[in-house]
């Protein structure tokens, strides 16, 4: 009954990423050290719970770090691995390539074996593979039987170190993403976080999207993403975890065989560019014929950055407070439970370290109800700046990030992963403690001086996508000037006015 | 890159040497392997007097647990009329009961007579088609339901587990089943068992007429603005002429207007019997602690009368059927034959056979769509709707423009021919066998999946070990089943197609 957060894998970042940056806040600084019954119990309903959690062995391998948690419990085995270097840092000319290489790691064979001899191999040996990652770096991981240990990373290895990049396999990776592009407008969700990406961000990867141009030939080829995996799937980019039926003796082999297959980067990769945000505040309406539902987006950007201070976790809970703390929180219980406006309505509060994030809210609901939605949406979060959060509001999402602290742990990979995402960002290794320890502080008066400093209703950007002739667009106005956006290059408005 | 060149020649001989020897070395792993498998599973059932079957499996790592209540009922127990009453109950379970979600129970209760005949004029004044009446007394409604909001705290069952550290609290609707499941962190077990008594036994259906409005947003979300909802919707109600899989879980949008708190109540009491539910518990547990606490807190409630018999038989189907649906985006494609529930004979053949044409980028229809023809974007087979009655194996397809669903569905038709025809290759079962077991150890890994899959067998078979047969049962299939079965249901006769084609709006 709940609404699905699983976030959006076409939109990995941007908007779509102030999911993933909410996420981000939950699992923040899972670090292996903690012991469980360090953290204190500040608030009553607090419960310090006896589990030592188990904690990564960090060797290094040729310079590369490698971590280890040895779990027999199953036969298994999970290689993780991460590489800095993204398709934000290579410009828009190298958007497709950068975009494309993690599916082509997969799909393009390795050189020497094309791609249906990969295929077989990953299906013969029941292997699983992921292969991904955002702007930033690439992520894959393969997980196997541990009696196909072997085979396992043998293969993972030539398929990250010396990929075949099968150049039919780029003509089908741009036939599919020629299709997403046509499909783009199907849904008014799709169409209004990519548009509100672009407006808020501009030409900043954040905002981009793969359009006919960026997969053009010119742009995308074989030799285009083959320089892009030189200059990311090399050794100075990678960090590798492994999770499972394996101890050191005989992973130290595979590892020194597997990290001596990357070559030594020859250049290092450009930093992801920080973005230069617009701040134009108002209602933008895109008109969708027939839509049954409209798409709100309300947000404009904050300066609250992921960091050990006061803010941050105020934030943090007070985002919780406002609508990402479940069916209790003051978004789902006033525009859901008490006025059915939506099936689902969520705030946002993102902190990027590097760049300003966005505190804002979003829902689908009826053309009918839109204008009502918006307005109550703002007057929920204004509410927060007039008035501080009750204790229990605060302590609910205190208690719910402290009390369910133990699945951060609930799977090793999770922490494995964890480890090698903060040491990629460098945090401080006691991160965790120092988050659970932080929203222990936060009180009602943190929380609302967190609004006070950082809510600012008047200059947010709120979209509109749906069917205007059934919104009662006279009410809008009240949020700001009305501007009627035109469809854009990919025919975005399908519909009549 | 000469070593490695080295490596890849010696890889793909491997290849080959593997291909050929894959079976034999699975053979020679499999005892220990399922041996492992089952001692992992050592689960304790409890059935309680009132007959709930109470699974409990203690589970090594982190102090959590995991605990799913999955209840028989689903849209197979609906009819016209009261179709998405099991979805809207389900919803509403969340809003608490006498003692949770209020602060003066009887002041709220004196309310709800007092909505439900405004409810009734609702409906009789839409049936004169009288919108202005309606309007007034809708605002009656919800100028009621903001009186009775000063008593009460809906989100205060999902407050309390969420303090108690509570992760994924949700339930979910499925044409047979409905099943509530959260994680917790395992020292929280008797307050979830307390709280989880009292809503089964004692909901009050609080916020009945908002929840509406938020099931029928739900519904739009999902089928009137989703192109693929509303396609498998047409599906299934063209497939399926007689039999409940026809409707749609979520409900029609007239049902979903008009149903009255009494029929979804009456709904609660015929279906929610102890008898009706499985509870499992997987995870940090101490079976002896769980089943004190289950004959403690489940022991006490009503058994239910047993819930009425599903007499519907879906008809032999004698041709094909067809349907299109009109939308303002790009096409989509899907197939369903009609094939046995899931407690048949021949299923373990079909599920192979589904994962022969869609199972992986080795798969026939796969390869064939996507990597060679290039006339699809993807390609997925799946069995369908439920699994206690007869049902669909649906394929679904989303071409590569330009090309269109009529082509899609020309070459899916010759792969599964050729397939009927052929039969899979020894290669091909042997790579799917050793996905099978793979799958098997993999479906041990979360302590939520696992007590996903003992509940459903529990509930479909009557005996939750009939998932530890279920790998070997696939592993023994052979090619000529494979042959026998798409022989058997994938035919002309037995399917239904639909597609979306796009044009000018969607039909009103």
């Amino acid at each position: 009954m709940n609404p699905s957060r699983r976030p959006d894998r076409r939109r990995p970042r941007g908007f779509g990423a102030l999911s993933a940056s909410r996420s981000g806040i939950a699992l923040l600084g899972i670090v292996s050290t903690v012991q469980f019954g360090a953290i204190p119990a500040v608030l009553s309903g607090q419960t310090v719970v006896d589990f030592v959690p188990p904690e990564p062995e960090r060797r290094v391998v040729e310079g590369v770090p490698v971590y280890l948690i040895q779990d027999n419990t199953l036969p298994l085995v999970t290689f993780y691995a991460r590489l800095e270097g993204g398709y934000a840092r290579f410009g828009r000319e190298n958007y497709a390539s950068g975009m494309a290489l993690p599916a082509l790691l997969r799909y393009g064979g390795v050189a020497g074996a094309p791609p249906d001899s990969v295929d077989r191999l990953i299906e013969h040996y029941a292997l699983q593979t992921t292969f991904g990652g955002g702007g930033g770096a690439i992520t894959s991981s393969v997980n196997t039987l541990s009696e196909y240990l072997n085979e396992a990373v043998e293969l993972w290895g030539a398929m990250l170190a010396d990929p075949g990049l099968d150049s039919t396999e780029v003509e089908i990776w741009r036939g599919r993403q020629l299709e997403q592009v046509r499909r783009r407008t199907d849904d008014p969700g799709t169409l209004a976080v990519s548009r509100f990406n672009r407006m808020i961000y501009g030409d900043h990867p954040i905002g981009w999207e793969l359009t006919a141009a960026d997969l053009s030939s010119d742009r995308l080829s074989r030799a285009s993403v083959l320089e892009i995996a030189r200059r990311v799937m090399c050794r100075d980019n990678l960090s590798l975890g492994v999770v499972g039926d394996v101890d050191w003796n005989t992973l130290r082999p595979l590892a020194n065989t597997l990290v001596r297959r990357f070559e030594a980067c020859a250049d290092s990769v450009p930093p992801t560019p920080r973005p230069q945000v617009n701040r134009d505040a108002g209602v933008f309406v895109l008109h969708r014929a027939e839509a049954a539902q409209s798409v709100l987006i309300l947000a404009h950007t904050t300066d609250v950055r992921l960091s050990d201070d006061s803010d941050y976790y105020s934030a943090s809970i007070g985002n919780s407070v406002l609508g990402a703390g479940g069916f209790s929180s003051r978004l789902m219980s006033r525009l859901r439970s008490e006025r059915g406006y939506a099936y689902s309505v969520s705030s946002l509060w993102t902190t990027p370290r590097d760049y300003e994030g966005l505190l804002g809210a979003t829902t689908r609901t009826s053309p009918e109800t839109a204008a009502a939605a918006a307005r109550l949406i703002v007057e929920t979060m204004n509410g927060l700046r007039l008035e501080p959060p009750t204790e229990m509001e605060v302590r609910t999402a205190s208690d719910a990030i402290v009390n369910g602290f133990v699945f951060s742990f609930e799977n090793p990979g999770q922490i494995i992963s964890r480890t090698m995402f903060y040491e990629s960002q460098d945090l401080p290794s006691d991160w965790l403690s120092r988050y659970v320890r932080g929203v222990q502080r936060v009180t009602p008066e943190t929380v609302h001086r967190a609004f006070l400093r950082h809510l600012r209703p008047g200059e947010m950007t709120t979209l509109v996508v749906g069917d205007t002739t059934r919104m009662d667009m006279a009410a809008f106005a009240d949020l700001g000037p009305v501007t009627f956006l035109d469809a854009g290059e990919e025919g975005e408005s399908s519909g009549s006015r | 890159m000469v070593g490695f060149k080295a490596a890849g020649a010696l890889f793909l001989t491997g290849v080959a040497t593997a291909t050929i020897a894959g079976p034999a070395r699975a053979q020679a792993t499999e005892d220990l392997r399922t041996d492992g498998v089952r001692r992992e599973l050592e689960v304790r059932r409890i059935v309680l007097d009132n007959g709930m079957r109470v699974l409990a499996l203690p589970r090594p790592g982190a102090p959590v647990v995991s605990l799913v209540v999955r209840f028989a009922v689903g849209g197979v127990n609906e009819r016209p009329g009261t179709t998405g009453a099991a979805h809207f109950l389900e919803h509403l379970l969340f809003r608490g009961t006498e003692k949770t979600g209020t602060e003066d129970w009887e002041a709220e209760r004196a309310l709800y007579p007092l909505m439900d005949a405004a409810h009734d004029s609702v409906v009789a004044a839409r049936v004169r088609g009288d919108g202005a009446e309606m309007e007034r007394l809708l605002a009656r409604i919800s100028a009621l339901e903001d009186s009775a909001r000063v008593f009460t705290d809906p989100g205060e069952f999902d407050r309390i587990l969420r303090r108690a550290g509570a992760r994924g609290l949700n339930a979910t609707t499925s044409n047979d089943a409905t099943t509530y499941f959260v994680d917790l962190p395992s020292h929280r077990l008797r307050e979830w068992f307390e709280l989880e008594a009292d809503r089964m036994a004692n909901p009050v259906l609080r916020g009945f007429y908002s929840e509406r409005k938020v099931v029928i947003e739900e519904r739009k979300l999902r089928v009137e603005g989703d192109p693929g909802g509303a396609l498998v919707e047409a599906h299934l109600a063209a497939a399926f002429s007689v039999h409940p899989y026809r409707h749609p879980v979520v409900g029609y949008m007239t049902d979903l207007e008009n149903l009255s708190r009494e029929e979804v109540a009456a709904y609660h009491r015929s279906y929610y019997g102890a008898r009706n539910a499985v509870t499992v518990i997987v995870g940090d547990v101490d079976p002896d602690e769980i089943e004190a606490l289950a004959r403690r807190h489940f022991g006490p409630l009503p058994a239910g009368a047993p819930p009425p018999p599903i007499t519907a038989k879906e008809p032999e189907q004698r041709g094909e059927r067809r349907v299109e649906l009109v939308f303002d985006v790009e096409p989509r494609l899907r197939i369903g034959w009609k094939v046995p529930a899931a407690t048949h004979h021949d299923t373990p053949a079909l599920e192979l056979l589904a994962t022969l044409l869609t199972g992986g980028r080795s798969s026939r229809l796969h390869r064939r769509l996507i990597l060679e023809d290039r006339i699809a974007a993807s390609v997925s087979a799946s069995l369908q709707p439920g699994s206690a009655f007869p049902r669909l194996l649906v394929l679904d397809a989303v071409p590569l423009g330009p090309n269109t669903t009529a082509q899609v569905e020309e070459a899916v038709y010759a792969e599964v021919e050729r397939l009927a025809s052929e039969g899979p290759t020894e290669v091909e079962l042997a790579r799917v066998g050793n996905q099978v077991r793979a799958g098997a150890v993999r479906g041990l890994v979360s302590n939520f999946g696992l007590a996903l899959r003992l509940a459903e067998n529990e509930a479909l078979f009557g005996d939750w070990r009939a998932m530890l047969g279920h790998p070997e049962r696939l592993r023994a299939v052979t090619a000529d089943e494979v042959r026998h079965v798409a022989r058997k249901y994938l035919v002309r006769e037995g399917r239904t197609v639909a597609t979306v084609v796009r044009g000018e709006g969607p039909i009103s």
